[in-house]
């Protein structure tokens, strides 16, 4: 196998994205309204077909394609694999609402596969630039998304401001980028590892590197003091993008800071130990208080979000492959719940009308039992209660930071914790004990309703049986990280 | 494996209820029965080796090996005390509620509900590993949540159950983290080595964080004070599941957490201290309010709170003796507490209300009834003979001996007596109010005695009492010695389970709560009305509810603070938080801003320029509000631009700039002419003066940052291509060599995306009409000499010079400076200048405005010299040159990539002029569609603002005829 055979054998599941995206582009200028539903199942085939490539090329190592711009490791194809699921859950959970909301066009799905092309070569970019540009990439789609209900005036601003605020961070990661290789002498990440370990020359302009590459990053995953555009954007984006931001996307801006942070600059460990530390605190104390005063369902799972991201980042603290294991844990935890949460939301939506105030779920219980079911779990999920998945996720995240000595960090997240759990619970309170305030029944497609009701019971399952999902995020970690 | 099943039973039976209600109404008691006393016939073979004193620790599997949790059991005879309350109890009140819920509640649900909650409350006692403990733990919050919630129409019902989910649920968070702590300091999750580890735990530095984490959970489980107000609240719950939960089960799991970890935890001062007080605060606090609650079941729960700080009390104090009389005490409240609350339920069903205010006199009605509650009442006030008595009795002697050590030795006994009296007193309130105090009148319903089924129940743990209280040695003596056995971790103290101890202090105090409970009671008319005065005012709900609300105006604050919707004030943010992490990283590590390379001389010239361009910055951010003159300075800061490329010898990029100005000054006019003419309202100074000062930092962080970059050695590229441009690409001029030849599967996609996004903006520019403004601001026409004669006179001959040098340029491009690009953007220029300058109109019969083909051909001669080396076996795009001998010219390099930069030439020049001309072309001020016969045969509907209109327009627009 020559050198190009095996980049494009490496690189095969974003080739066929790629070209089934723009296939899909071109398809929908040619197809009837009514024949829509081929683009769908296009695209769901499109995921799946580049799922089963990921698994069919896995080798339990890391092989470097494209002159080393490229990655394929065990945590590239599980972070990829992760990426398509959620993807593919958000197009089964998407279609009823987008076809009610004329969004069920060709631009959406080959927006959402473009963005999905992004998010993969931002997993699996061994070179700033390839960061740098999977991750414009999946910005640029997701502008575009935001804003795909034109005369939505919310929309339209949320995209304006994601644009706006977005770009500058994006600028900002470019300048931290440009600033290491000036240090450095190399934009590759295992180059400028190798550099960093060979000596730093100049520590002040690296810092100011890393300085301006965290902010980037934080911005990226919505970490407070960053965390600015997430409420808008999460309200103010149509609920099915809203869901494709906060799940898929956040796994792809983790692989970023394990390729950033981790990987290339794992020298400077402490310095972004002590950036990370005061991210952490102010996402848990701005996400959970915040989320407490709001009304809107959206807002409060962007704040939700908020709080979730300072927990992710105490697994990052330890700077061990054990806090990795249980970051990357926690991100598939959060990613599943976030869905889940979503899809109660999106069942409950209907043509000009959005389930989007806290009031909308009132007496959900009454309308639905299981429905209501459902979202407790989602609901507990998140606030960490056992025995539900989300309750390990934060165990394991706080096992990481107590390994490495955070004691008091360790405490102030229970007790954020504690305060995050009080509104996720006034969530449960409004479906069971209020009565309803809309009848209507909840009309869905059946294949919506059966992925929903796994994807929820698979919170609780993995809750009690987390241990094949946490062995294989400590298998990918491992095996992706010197 | 036994353990495992015994706990998982319940489980399964939870799931086999539900579908049994099909069967039959009653058939899901019946599965309820059938599980509870399955997981009891898997207990008593074990129970026996646990009497004979073993410890039986079962692993059942591994669970998660990477955090170390393995499926474990321990059974030791605290467990085995807590099991047979949990199943012995759990099966006495499912019995009760099969004929206590009335036909239009859900049987299945409620057993489903029960048995979920006994099979996680079996687990919290029964678990070896104390995150599987802490799970079940949380599950008791969930079922007892479902339980409490099972009347779910009654808004009391739902306040409640939502407080004893947030209160509890929230504790057991804080006790994950205590748990977190309490496996770093022991090493292990298992019990049993926790257990042996007391003295390095209570030694660990981590230690009091440990332990306050892991008593908020036990203080919100037990209902301690300052958390005890749920469980008032959580008396909305039918009445059996409060017997069995608040008395009986999940806020003893507390106590049972207290007593589990009591060898690791206990013996400290933190401990003493805080677990005594909390305990004393508790059993006071609870004891008085009970008093003055008219509510049966208020009552009775203010009463479980009492006797809940008393135990935990007992645990502060610590003495093996005083643990005796802890977990003698939690048996013994057990049994008295859940057949009040039984009584309490049959007196609610019989009569329609619990309000003491309105019973009386009920012994007339229902007289067995009566004579149950005055026993189990009696067990509660701690009269002799029953056995609340003598666990009562050996607090107060625990009291006494740990006062002794204090400096007052006088003050807890006294402290505790005065609980005593108003347990008394409560205790005798509910048996006598109820049953006697004159004649029962206006009642919901007329009361007779209940069906035996809701009264065997009752009778069985009344006979407990009785049996307990009159033979204690013989009925609770050998589980208690067990109990206490594992409780310690030691061998049991002496003690002696007696109903006459002699005359000593503890008797004392029982006789003087008890005389002191009587004259309390007979003067409760004038205590109620006292305390009426000061209704609300202590109420822990209300603390409870304003701390609720000062969580909601911090959280709207902060929501106010951050997230007000306004763009401006996220760009703050963004800035501020940058610029405060930039200068932290800058401080922190105290790097000298220079760097080791020596500063160029500064020229006259380039100051010169360098100012102009500072000074036509700042002058653009003055003069913002005057549009036309902030553009043509921003255009100066442009040049200024061009300048210094030109100082530093890239005249490519010079020229570049200098066309690229020109076009994007003419984008923002054309743009600027649809904006509104007034810019909006500036902010108020202070804020200007403070977003001043934020881009004054960021703008001189930006500054130093660069000096600072650029003062430090650094490798550049450049050379590589400098030495390699003629060899390699044939051309001197190295950055067009590196745009059409190195770089040029670049510039091949470069040239791609302009000329999509000409394709695009056209697209949405198709059809489009904007309505132009007819006036300024200040309501004067725009100029009508649009296209002045000098003006369009002069561009005209200036057509063929421009395309003559964009030509030339082009041409030389390969070796001096010029290229594709340039001579584009020169063509496009000399272009656009017609247009502005002739008119639309003009122009338009001039040139073709369809500059489509342009674009395609130029994209497609650019990718066929890229195909065209795949003809000659070369990868894509390679590019070769060769050397002519032309008569005349001379030697005449050609080199292919020439044929690229043609391709590059026609795509800007299409796209440029695409998109300008289509901007034009949006409104009607440059361009006024002609006038056809189609259109004045259908005159438009407002036909009163057309002649104005169209009059207007001839003034504006002079070649209109």
């Amino acid at each position: 196998m020559n050198a190009i055979q095996y980049d494009v054998m490496t690189a095969l599941p974003e080739i066929l994205v790629l070209c089934m995206a723009m296939f899909i582009l071109l398809l929908d200028l040619f197809l009837k309204p009514s024949n829509r539903f081929l683009i769908y199942v296009l695209s769901q085939l499109t995921l799946l077909g580049a799922a089963v490539l990921t698994t069919v090329t896995h080798v339990p190592a890391v092989g470097y394609a494209f002159s080393g711009l490229f990655v394929d490791d065990p945590l590239a194809d599980v972070l990829k694999l992760g990426v398509y699921l959620s993807t593919a859950v958000t197009l089964v959970y998407t279609r009823q609402y987008t076809a009610l909301r004329g969004m069920f066009r060709g631009e959406f799905y080959a927006l959402v596969l473009f963005s999905t092309l992004g998010m993969m070569i931002m997993i699996s970019g061994q070179h700033f630039l390839t960061l740098y540009m999977g991750l414009e990439l999946l910005s640029l789609c997701l502008y575009a998304l935001v804003a795909l209900d034109r005369d939505n005036a919310n929309s339209t601003e949320a995209a304006m401001k994601y644009f706006v605020l977005g770009a500058l961070a994006s600028g900002m990661l470019l300048y931290g980028m440009s600033m290491l290789y000036g240090v450095t002498g190399s934009l590759n990440v295992s180059g400028v590892a190798d550099a960093l370990l060979s000596g730093a020359p100049d520590h002040g302009v690296l810092v100011l590197g890393l300085v301006f590459i965290v902010a980037g990053l934080a911005f990226k995953l919505g970490a407070a003091p960053f965390q600015m555009w997430v409420p808008d954007v999460y309200h103010g984006a149509p609920t099915a993008i809203t869901m494709f931001i906060g799940s898929a996307t956040k796994i792809a801006a983790f692989a970023m800071v394990i390729r950033l942070l981790v990987q290339a600059m794992f020298v400077l460990a402490v310095d972004w130990q002590g950036m990370l530390v005061i991210m952490a605190i102010m996402s848990m104390i701005v996400g959970n208080i915040a989320a407490i005063a709001q009304t809107n369902i959206k807002r409060m799972l962007a704040y939700s979000t908020i709080s979730h991201i300072g927990f992710l980042l105490l697994g990052f603290l330890s700077a061990s492959l054990n806090g990795y294991a249980s970051a990357t844990f926690y991100i598939l935890s959060y990613v599943l719940m976030t869905l889940a949460g979503f899809g109660i939301i999106l069942l409950l939506s209907r043509k000009g009308f959005e389930a989007d105030r806290l009031e909308d779920l009132k007496g959900l219980n009454q309308r639905s039992p299981w429905y209501a079911f459902m979202m407790l779990i989602v609901m507990f999920s998140m606030a960490g209660i056992p025995p539900t998945l989300g309750f390990y996720a934060k165990f394991t995240v706080l096992q990481s930071a107590l390994q490495a000595g955070f004691v008091a960090l360790v405490v102030f997240a229970v007790l954020m914790a504690l305060i995050g759990a009080f509104y996720y619970l006034r969530v449960v309170k409004y479906m069971y004990f209020d009565e309803p305030e809309d009848h209507s029944p909840i009309v869905a497609p059946v294949d919506m309703k059966l992925v929903l009701s796994i994807n929820a019971i698979g919170l609780l399952i993995l809750g009690m049986l987390p241990q094949r999902l946490m062995d294989v995020c400590a298998y990918a970690i491992i095996h992706s990280i010197q | 494996m036994g353990l495992a099943y015994l706990t998982f039973i319940p489980f399964i039976g939870a799931a086999f209820t539900t579908v049994s209600t099909r069967l039959g109404r009653y058939s899901s008691a019946w599965v309820a029965v059938i599980t509870a006393a399955a997981s009891l016939s898997l207990l008593l073979p074990l129970a026996h080796d646990v009497m004979a004193g073993q410890t039986i620790i079962q692993h059942a599997s591994q669970w998660v090996p990477s955090l170390g949790l393995n499926i474990a059991f321990r059974l030791d005879g605290l467990s085995l005390l807590f099991t047979l309350m949990i199943l012995l109890i759990g099966l006495v009140v499912i019995i009760y509620a099969r004929y206590y819920l009335s036909p239009r509640d859900s049987m299945g649900r409620f057993y489903a509900y029960l048995l979920l909650f006994m099979g996680s409350m079996l687990g919290i006692v029964l678990s070896e590993n104390i995150i599987q403990l802490l799970i079940f733990w949380e599950l008791t919050s969930l079922s007892s949540f479902l339980l409490i919630s099972y009347w779910q129409q009654r808004e009391e019902a739902s306040r409640g159950a939502r407080m004893a989910l947030t209160i509890t649920g929230g504790g057991g968070l804080a006790m994950l983290g205590g748990f977190l702590l309490l496996g770093k300091i022991a090493g292990s999750y298992e019990l049993s080595s926790i257990l042996e580890s007391g003295d390095m735990i209570r030694q660990h530095a981590l230690y009091p964080y440990m332990l306050i984490l892991i008593l908020l959970g036990v203080f919100t489980k037990s209902a301690q004070f300052p958390f005890h107000f749920w469980l008032p609240n959580a008396m909305a719950a039918p009445t059996p599941v409060s017997s069995y939960l608040h008395s009986a089960t999940m806020v003893k799991a507390g106590i049972f957490l207290l007593a589990r970890f009591f060898p690791a935890l206990s013996g400290t001062p933190e401990w003493t201290w805080i677990v005594t007080l909390t305990g004393l605060i508790t059993f006071l606090t609870g004891a008085y309010i009970a008093l003055f609650k008219h509510d049966m079941k208020a009552l009775l729960a203010y009463s479980t709170i009492s006797h809940l700080g008393l135990i935990v009390m007992l645990f502060g104090i610590g003495t093996p003796l005083a643990v005796v009389a802890a977990v003698f005490h939690i048996m013994n409240h057990a049994i008295f507490k859940a057949s009040l609350f039984m009584l309490a339920g049959i007196v609610d069903h019989e009569t329609g209300t619990r309000d003491m205010r309105q019973l009386r006199g009920l012994r007339k009605y229902m007289p067995y009834t009566a004579l149950l509650t005055m026993i189990a009442a009696a067990s509660m006030a701690g009269i002799p003979f029953l056995n609340g008595f003598l666990s009562k009795e050996m607090f107060f002697a625990e009291t006494v001996e740990h006062g002794n050590s204090m400096a007052l030795p006088w003050l807890l006994p006294l402290i505790v007596t005065a609980g005593g009296i108003f347990a008394a007193a409560y205790s005798i309130r509910i048996a006598h109010n109820v049953f006697f105090n004159g004649k029962a009148e206006d009642l919901p319903k007329i009361p007779h005695e209940p069906s035996r089924g809701m009264q065997i129940p009752v009778e069985i743990l009344v006979g407990l009492c009785l049996l307990t209280g009159i033979f204690p040695a013989q009925i609770a003596g050998p589980m208690l010695s067990v109990a206490v056995t594992s409780t310690l971790q030691t061998t049991a103290p002496d003690y002696q389970l007696a109903i006459w101890h002699g005359v000593n202090p503890a008797l004392i105090m029982s006789m003087v709560a008890v005389a002191g409970g009587i004259l309390v009671y007979r003067s409760r008319e004038a205590l109620f009305t006292l305390q009426s005065r000061f209704d609300g005012m202590f109420e822990a709900k209300r603390i409870y509810n304003g701390a609720i609300r000062r969580l909601f105006n911090w959280s709207s604050s902060i929501t106010m603070n951050v997230d007000n919707l306004s763009q401006k004030r996220m760009l703050w943010l963004l800035f501020v938080a940058s610029i405060v992490m930039g200068a932290s990283g800058f401080i922190v590590h105290d790097a000298p801003l220079a760097g080791a390379r020596t500063m160029l001389p500064v020229d006259p010239m380039s100051a010169m320029v360098a100012f102009i361009m500072i000074a036509a910055a700042i002058s653009t951010v003055v003069m913002h509000q005057q549009r036309f003159t902030a553009l043509v300075l921003v255009s100066a800061v442009g040049l200024g631009v061009a300048l210094t490329f030109i100082k530093f010898s890239a005249p490519d990029l010079a020229l570049t700039q200098l066309s690229v100005e020109f076009i994007t000054v003419v984008l923002l006019l054309l743009a600027l002419f649809f904006l509104p003419q007034r810019t909006p309202d500036e902010s108020d100074r202070l804020r200007q003066g403070r977003d001043i000062v934020i881009a004054l930092l960021a703008g001189s962080g930006v500054a130093a940052l660069s000096y600072a970059v650029l003062t430090r050695e650094y490798s550049t590229i450049g050379d590589y291509f400098i030495s390699n441009s003629v060899s390699g690409g044939g051309g001197a001029n190295v950055v067009n060599v590196l745009l059409v030849d190195f770089r040029g599967f670049d510039t091949m996609g470069e040239i791609t995306v302009l000329a999509l996004a000409g394709i695009g903006i056209y697209a949405m520019l198709d059809k489009l009409k904007l309505l132009s403004p007819q006036q300024d601001e200040d309501g004067r026409p725009w100029n009508p000499d649009t296209h002045p004669v000098v003006m369009a006179t002069f561009s005209r001959l200036l057509l063929p010079l421009a395309l003559m040098v964009s030509i030339f340029i082009l041409l030389r491009g390969h070796n001096l400076p010029g290229g594709g690009f340039i001579a584009g953007l020169v063509t496009s220029v000399a272009l656009i200048v017609q247009y502005l300058a002739n008119g639309v109109e003009w122009t338009r019969t001039k040139l073709p405005a369809n500059t489509h083909p342009l674009i395609g051909s130029g994209l497609l001669i650019a990718a066929s010299t890229g195909v065209a080396s795949w003809y000659f076996s070369y990868p894509f795009l390679t590019s070769t040159f060769h050397h002519f001998h032309i008569p005349l010219l001379g030697d005449l390099e050609l080199a292919s990539a020439m044929a690229f930069d043609l391709g590059v030439y026609l795509v800007v020049v299409g796209t440029s002029l695409l998109i300008l001309i289509n901007l034009g072309l949006i409104h009607q001020v440059s361009y006024q569609p002609r006038i056809t016969k189609k259109n004045l045969a259908s005159p438009t509907t407002d036909s009163d603002t057309t002649p104005s209109r169209s009059a207007a327009l001839k003034k504006v627009l002079p070649w209109k005829r």
